[in-house]
């Protein structure tokens, strides 16, 4: 069974010195992610934005394994980032469309592990946002990902936003689409009420919401 | 310290991460702070910090990640209040 999860993170809404405290950045980073920290050889990658960053990949692990696992907690120590490689050392195999972000982008990247389970992640560090998508391959061929921003950051705008902005980037293959979420609270999709074997994942923080899909239209042709 | 002081005290605790006062105030323990009060998964660990630093304990990591629903945290901070008597 395919998955999908992702996450973003809202620059704004980070409070730095908190991130800096060790009793706090300890609830999220094992002890291995704390030494790779200190292997990186990054100066752009400050310490709050390199423990934003794993936390959104964490995230995105957690939301991508939970449809497989529906019992599974979320315990941030215990999804490990294993290596994390920068900007322009992987292909432009993945269908973005990243707002506040110039063509040609490229992503950080690496492996994430949980148990016995491997998966791939892809992230960008915009000015704003820190966002994530992972896959079970390292190859994102059929991975559709997407971040915007949003005026209004109530949550119930978030949600909606959120929804409206995934539908709209599967309008174009389906007419009658909606979402509902499954009773562990992940989102599951309907066209003209029949769910679609499409796994899709939203996130929203502060003024942003992106979603991911797998999809794959050499699939959808033969169906 | 009894559970209803404890949840009296960790609505104060919350209440900065989430913006529906109206379901704080109606909170029990089988609230869930991610689906019920909408508080973003990334404030977790601040309500944990919180907590820690309200009840002057200290909150190890098999029991954080416990703390989903007000029942949990409830038991949790009781039990770490009390070993720390």
């Amino acid at each position: 069974m395919i998955s999908t999860g992702n996450d973003i993170v809202a620059l704004d809404l980070i409070d730095i010195n908190r991130t800096k405290q060790v009793r706090f950045y300890t609830q999220i980073l094992s002890s291995s992610e704390q030494r790779l920290y200190q292997q990186l050889i990054c100066p752009q990658l400050s310490f709050e934005l390199y423990l934003w960053l794993l936390w959104s990949a964490k995230e995105s692990a957690y939301k991508y394994l939970k449809r497989l696992t529906p019992e599974l907690v979320f315990s941030p120590t215990q999804i490990i980032i294993q290596d994390l490689k920068f900007p322009g050392s992987q292909k432009e195999d993945i269908n973005t469309v990243l707002w506040q972000t110039t063509a040609g982008d490229v992503f950080y990247n690496g492996t994430i592990v949980h148990l016995s389970t491997t998966l791939y992640f892809r992230s960008k560090i915009s000015a704003s946002w820190i966002a994530t998508v992972v896959n079970h391959q390292e190859s994102f061929q059929n991975i559709y990902w997407g971040v915007k921003s949003i005026r209004e950051n109530s949550a119930e705008s978030q949600s909606v936003e959120a929804r409206s902005f995934l539908i709209d980037k599967l309008r174009p293959y389906f007419n009658d689409l909606h979402i509902k979420k499954s009773p562990v609270g992940y989102p599951v999709i309907f066209n003209n009420g029949n769910e679609l074997n499409i796994p899709v994942s939203i996130a929203h923080h502060g003024n942003y919401v992106s979603y991911s899909f797998v999809l794959d239209q050499a699939e959808l042709i033969s169906d | 310290m009894d559970r209803t002081t404890i949840l009296t005290e960790l609505k104060k605790v919350i209440a900065p991460y989430t913006e529906d006062k109206t379901m704080l105030d109606g909170i029990t323990e089988d609230t869930d702070l991610i689906k019920d009060l909408k508080i973003n998964s990334a404030n977790l660990v601040d309500i944990i910090i919180d907590a820690e630093s309200q009840y002057n304990i200290e909150i190890d990591f098999d029991s954080a990640e416990k703390m989903y629903l007000i029942g949990n945290c409830i038991d949790i901070i009781s039990d770490k209040v009390n070993q720390s008597a």
